[in-house]
């Protein structure tokens, strides 16, 4: 444990300071990672490839994207199961991932809500989530469906995508985007380095900058105001509560239901009456049917539960403050993720 | 289909099953997830900036379907300036951020809108053909003018 969080005995100024709670659930969230099974359409193979070896196993991070992990397939699936000639003709811009159940992946999801994601589409179809494990992957080699896609697999899309969603986070808390934009750009591309190497550090180097803290006293000030106006001024307000995650106009959230809708909506961290808004107060106003606001959560929620809510695979406390999980379990590309589990059959 | 009304009594029915077995709330659940997918019929205004060298369109308010993908206004945004699929345009809200294509115009209006509208810029990009257009055009007034100096 001693390796999480580094800053609790040391007295650091206060305005740069991450608290211990803070940085171990960032680094929680951080290391989380999923078992993924890679298996090439049999359909698509060359006649000459290795059919013993077609499977690739491997952990991913959750913070990560798909077209990172392109190369590791292409080094220790591709070039094992095809030969020379075959791989050299092999395009990974016709490459794309398809669930066992036929959902099309998308390259610029998170692979953690990916996991997540297809967890509760199995629910839905009375599948436990250890049958999920790993989530079955079936990669096709080509005639990708681009209007599914809606990116091309490269790196560089996934990166403009990744900043886009840092950006839209951004405006979301503090309804302008200055803090993304104040950064160098070398410090921007520093957070999409941090992903591809995996590197806590150099991703919190430059998302400490961005990312509210919990660290501090909570806001005193009155609840924010209607969703269209700007904050007050935050370069006028002390240094204190200008990073506050209950400073923030509203927390970036996005609430997953199986085989969908998103929906994506304002969560002000505190309610009218000062008090915050938690978990089970945003559910049951956005979806009331399946989260009832007269019935208090169940202290021990689990997945066999007959609704669920998971954030980074975790079954998160219906009491948790939406303000505390946008400043320790969002992804890192700044939004929390809420996947909504329904057990069916 | 008045929606209202069934959201209404099967709010009243989960509320009144909390004591039941299991498999009643399942259906219950299965419910709710059909009523969550029925499609946003509602419209909403967006509007359409220009960002750079980017023309300015003749009409630029629209009406479009909430339940739109952010993707379908880019490609309506492309047929109305004739701009190829090929050539790159940058798309944002507010002039400050570009959402991800699948996000819905429903999901962007709710955060995002101004005064009742969504407000798209739209840029084409740098590297695109009419800058390059551009400055030949202005090369050759350059040009043409120190000749004649």
């Amino acid at each position: 444990m001693s390796t999480y969080g580094t800053t609790r005995h040391n007295p650091i100024p206060k305005d740069r300071v991450t608290d211990y709670h803070t940085t171990l659930f960032r680094r929680l969230t951080w290391e989380g990672s999923v078992p993924i099974e890679i298996r090439v359409d049999p359909k698509e193979l060359p006649a000459n490839s290795d059919r013993g070896l077609e499977c690739y196993y491997l952990q991913a991070p959750r913070v990560s994207y798909l077209p990172l992990l392109m190369p590791e397939i292409r080094k220790y699936l591709m070039d094992v199961v095809f030969d020379e000639a075959a791989t050299k003709v092999l395009k990974e811009e016709d490459w794309w991932f398809e669930t066992e159940e036929g959902t099309t992946l998308k390259w610029h999801w998170p692979i953690g809500l990916i996991y997540d994601n297809h967890i509760i589409s199995s629910s839905l179809r009375g599948r436990s989530a250890s049958s999920v494990n790993p989530l079955r992957l079936i990669l096709h080699l080509a005639s990708p469906p681009t209007d599914k896609l809606l990116l091309n697999p490269s790196a560089e899309a996934c990166k403009q995508a990744f900043m886009g969603q840092l950006k839209e986070a951004d405006f979301i808390r503090w309804g302008n985007t200055k803090r993304m934009t104040g950064l160098r750009k070398v410090d921007q591309d520093g957070m999409w380095e941090g992903i591809k190497d995996d590197n806590f550090e150099e991703y919190w180097r430059v998302a400490s900058k961005v990312t509210p803290t919990t660290s501090l006293a909570r806001s005193q000030s009155p609840p924010p105001t209607s969703m269209h106006s700007r904050p007050p001024s935050a370069d006028q307000a002390g240094a204190s509560d200008r990073d506050g995650a209950y400073s923030v106009r509203s927390v970036p959230v996005r609430l997953y239901l199986p085989d969908g809708p998103v929906i994506q909506d304002l969560a002000p961290p505190l309610l009218e009456d000062g008090n915050p808004l938690t978990l089970h107060g945003y559910l049951s106003s956005h979806v009331p049917l399946l989260f009832s606001p007269s019935i208090p959560p169940s202290q021990h929620a689990s997945l066999s539960d007959p609704v669920y809510a998971l954030v980074q695979g975790i079954i998160v406390p219906l009491e948790a403050e939406m303000a505390w999980l946008g400043a320790c379990m969002a992804g890192a590309d700044g939004w929390v993720n809420v996947c909504v589990g329904v057990n069916g059959a | 289909m008045t929606a209202d009304n069934s959201e209404t009594e099967l709010q009243h029915s989960i509320d009144a099953t909390v004591s039941k077995p299991t498999s009643a709330r399942t259906s219950d659940g299965l419910r709710a997830l059909e009523q969550y997918k029925v499609k946003d019929s509602t419209k909403v205004v967006v509007r359409f900036k220009a960002v750079g060298n980017a023309p300015i369109m003749k009409q630029n308010f629209y009406k479009i379907t909430s339940s739109n993908r952010f993707q379908a206004v880019i490609q309506f945004l492309r047929k109305e300036l004739v701009w190829a699929a090929n050539e790159p345009l940058h798309t944002y809200i507010n002039l400050a951020f570009s959402p991800a294509p699948d996000d819905t115009v429903a999901n962007l209006y709710k955060s995002f809108a101004t005064d009742g509208h969504l407000i798209v810029n739209y840029r084409y990009s740098h590297m695109s053909l009419w800058p390059f257009r551009y400055c030949m055009l202005k090369h050759f007034v350059q040009s043409t003018t120190q000749a004649w100096g």
